[in-house]
């Protein structure tokens, strides 16, 4: 009796092993000369939420939501900076700017739909229900279809800046979005053809991955490469072990800590791109730690001056990282103030001046010598990670100027409702991912929905938020490149000069891909798999 | 014995009860705000608050525990993820079964590798066959899963190339990982297993087996070894309930979509329905272990038998 239950639990278990298996169909990828059976392999670092563009939040979704699924009436030119027409074939601008008349391409959704006026009018007003496009949406007053090809957007206020809002509203085949809520279900949870990209979901498994079919019609023309698999490998080391054994065909977001194996697997198949993600450091002025110390301005000078950048620059991004100066890069956004114009403070690193702004502050030397306590330095995500490295070269500075701070480093869902709420001393934040100079509007106007963490408009503030608010408005209602130049030039050297935010440092983007394909435009982060070509 | 068996599983429901509500106490206690995490930063606050509303994530604790608590045993119903928005059941569900199938395989192989090394330590002590695998079980017992998994990627990947890096969802994506969480727990099996043989081998009806002549094999099989099974069973059964939940580990450096993976992820977005669905999957799971080691036992050791069999008069 004793025998047969132990041969019956061996048998059981071995069961259970015979029985996880069989799921599986995606064998380890192995050379194949069809390109029609190809599949090009790529690595996603966390689950896709969904495959629904709005509601994808972080960007290895929206590499895929946003650039191979869904299309804008513009695309962004990510490589060389700014915006191009996509589904917008044309556009034309009333002289007060407040009336475009957009013509659209001739282009079909996945599911054979030709694409109409209707499906633009359906998508921006189901955007304009989003709270989350506010920033993109708020001006516009109404869209309507005039024609089949032929939309109208009428706005409330003329906005220079509406080429961010063509390339981030994408447009959906109406009929199949109300399909899919008349059954019940939530737009976004299964594989859909509702895009007018050149890919769409053929498989979706939250756990495992996505597979992504070409879209043989796709207005462009089909694409070379046919089969798509994204599988999760949440682990930076286990993506590069991945890549340098042949199992991913393009890598993104390398670790810049591997980036030297990653570069001797990859040869010349590899870039080192400057990125448009930049890192900041914010001083929240109405802080009431140590009596208020960052409401003086010597003091938050002193912390600037005391701020070593090469030194972050090397702890956070290995050596690969430049120091920042700009809002955003000058060579990107034609709009950008250029530190090369010598028009604003930069604060670069001098221990003498940083003390003397402490002795102007009113600290003695004994004063200085002990630490001066300015608080914690506050940012999110592991305290391993860049921004964790960052705090913690920060604190080193600090301390060599004769100030104390404290690191923290929690989840960024914990910290940036505090940062939003000026719950903090210090704060090192990044923002990215727009080619249009308005974008500081969501740092610096006090009406705007995004990164407000310094609250410059107070009935106690010291600064002049008014004419700040001002020059941001101003620099969003003329199209002029010059005239937009000047006004952000003088926006910025108002911002540093009441030293509250300070650009630190430019996370490169590194991205590596494999002997198996040739790629014809490098983009660092929306890359397009129409760009790729199999390698003969 | 079957009186035994059904009481034992009755008790399942308040272990659920009891767990569910120290998570959702854990849950309630702890900083985070699904709405922000999910919508995204720049959501203008009363928006954040309305979708808060909306899941129910403002009700008071006890209302939502009570909520939850109904739906999961009327309804059957888990609750929608609030990040994927599907069931989440459906979600968890074929994460699960990955997570016990490599658990299993763990177990499987942590007693294959630890069980017969320990009993050849223990029969031929001081020797060779003790040394050795007593200084290697010191080492890999306090060795770190994660680390392990990166060596066997860099050997079986890159160096032989022979194992996928990854899991694709096959059997073969899972035999790293596998090796990975077995080792440690091997190493501890090795040990009970010499320990405990030992203290059988140094009995009385040991000496006396070996003087009426009885064949060695037979000695160290027949009667060592059954005496000395009964803290390995329990050392087996316990280190699967561990490697059920240490299983992220592996899960997170090999890409397993197993449910401690998933917990781990979507506990940064306070996506309570995945990370209560999951917990209660791998209580109910450890439990029953816990009732299966529990049965071997008594099928194994005929004292414990006797206590639960009624005797007919």
């Amino acid at each position: 009796m004793k025998k047969v239950l132990a041969f019956l639990l061996a048998g059981l278990m071995l069961l259970s092993l015979a029985a996880c298996g069989g799921g599986g169909n995606s064998p380890t990828p192995t050379p194949n000369d069809n390109p029609e059976e190809k599949v090009l392999h790529m690595r996603m670092s966390k689950s896709l939420a969904s495959t629904d563009w709005a509601t994808t939040t972080n960007t290895s979704d929206m590499q895929i939501t946003w650039v191979q699924l869904f299309e804008g009436l513009y695309g962004m030119d990510e490589a060389r900076g700014g915006y191009y027409n996509l589904l917008a074939k044309d556009i034309q601008v009333s002289d007060d700017g407040l009336v475009y008349t957009i013509t659209l391409v001739d282009a079909t959704f996945q599911n054979g739909d030709p694409l109409t006026a209707n499906d633009v009018v359906f998508s921006y007003n189901k955007a304009k229900e989003i709270s989350r496009f506010n920033y993109v949406t708020s001006f516009i007053n109404k869209v309507e279809a005039q024609d089949e090809k032929t939309v109208v957007m009428t706005l409330d206020y003329p906005y220079s800046a509406i080429a961010h809002t063509f390339w981030s509203i994408k447009i959906y085949s109406q009929r199949e979005y109300e399909e899919v809520l008349a059954a019940g279900k939530e737009f976004g949870t299964e594989p859909h053809k509702a895009g007018t990209g050149p890919y769409y979901v053929e498989e979706y498994d939250v756990a495992s991955g996505v597979k992504l079919a070409a879209y043989e019609n796709y207005w462009k023309g089909a694409p070379e490469i046919k089969k798509v698999e994204y599988r999760v490998i949440t682990e930076d080391s286990a993506a590069v072990i991945a890549y340098e054994n042949g199992e991913l065909d393009y890598f993104t977001g390398i670790p810049l800590s591997d980036w030297t194996n990653v570069e001797k697997a990859a040869g010349d198949n590899c870039s080192l791109a400057k990125g448009n993600n930049i890192r900041f450091l914010a001083i929240n002025w109405q802080s009431p730690t140590n009596n208020n110390i960052l409401g003086n301005e010597n003091v938050r000078k002193a912390i600037f001056y005391a701020i070593n950048k090469d030194d972050i620059v090397a702890a956070s991004t290995g050596g690969y990282g430049q120091p920042a100066y700009e809002y955003m890069p000058a060579d990107y956004v034609a709009t950008s103030p250029n530190v090369k114009d010598g028009k604003f403070t930069t604060y670069d690193f001098n221990l003498e001046k940083a003390h003397q702004c402490l002795l102007d502050a009113g600290f003695t030397e004994e004063q200085i010598a002990a630490g001066i306590d300015v608080g914690t330095v506050l940012t999110y995500g592991a305290p391993t990670a860049e921004k964790g490295k960052a705090a913690v070269v920060i604190q080193g500075n600090l301390a060599a100027a004769g100030m104390k701070a404290e690191v923290e480093v929690a989840e960024a869902a914990n910290v940036t409702p505090r940062m939003y709420a000026q719950d903090y001393d210090i704060a090192i934040f990044g923002d990215s991912g727009n080619y249009d100079y308005n974008n500081i509007r969501q740092q610096v106007h006090s009406e705007s929905v995004g990164m407000y963490l310094v609250k410059y408009k107070d009935e106690n503030s010291p600064f002049n938020w008014q004419r700040i608010e001002e020059l941001v408005d101003l620099g969003v209602a003329t199209s002029d490149v010059k005239t937009r130049y000047d006004l952000y030039t003088e926006l910025w050297a108002i911002i540093m000069d009441t030293a509250t935010i300070l650009p630190l440092y430019h996370n490169p983007e590194a991205i590596a891909w494999s002997k198996n394909i040739t790629i014809d435009v490098v983009n660092p982060t929306y890359y397009h798999i129409t760009d790729f070509h199999w390698a003969n | 014995m079957y009186r035994y068996v059904l009481k034992r599983i009755a008790f399942l429901i308040p272990t659920i009860l009891g767990v569910t509500l120290i998570i959702y106490a854990v849950m309630n206690i702890t900083p985070g705000n699904p709405g922000l995490a999910v919508l995204g930063p720049g959501t203008p606050a009363v928006d954040v608050e309305a979708y808060n509303e909306s899941i129910g994530y403002n009700d008071p604790f006890l209302i939502k525990y009570k909520n939850y608590v109904k739906k999961m045993v009327v309804d059957q119903d888990f609750g929608i993820s609030y990040v994927t928005k599907q069931d989440a059941f459906k979600e968890i569900w074929p994460r699960y079964k990955v997570t016990l199938a490599l658990s299993f395989m763990g177990v499987f192989l942590a007693a294959l590798i630890g069980i017969p090394l320990g009993i050849k330590s223990a029969v031929n002590q001081y020797s060779l066959w003790d040394t050795i695998p007593s200084l290697v079980a010191f080492f890999m017992a306090a060795f770190p899963a994660f680390l392990l998994g990166l060596i066997l990627l860099y050997i079986f990947c890159l160096w032989l190339n022979i194992l996928p890096s990854y899991w694709q969802g096959d059997l073969k994506g899972l035999i790293m990982p596998a090796l990975a969480i077995s080792i440690p727990p091997a190493a501890q099996n090795f040990r009970f297993t010499k320990s405990s043989m030992l203290e059988a081998i140094r009995q009385d009806y040991v000496r006396t087996a070996r003087a009426k002549g009885v064949p060695e094999r037979q000695v160290i099989w027949k009667h060592v070894l059954k005496n000395a099974l009964l803290p390995v069973v329990t050392q087996v059964g316990l280190s699967l309930g561990t490697l059920i939940c240490g299983a992220v580990v592996a899960e997170k450096i090999f890409s397993v979509a197993g449910i401690g993976s998933l917990i781990v992820d979507r506990i940064s977005f306070k996506d309570e329905p995945i990370i209560i669905a999951g917990t209660i999957l791998i209580s109910i799971c450890f439990t029953l272990v816990m009732l299966l080691v529990d049965i071997i036992y008594a099928f194994i050791d005929p004292r414990i038998r006797a206590k639960y069999t009624r005797t007919k008069g």
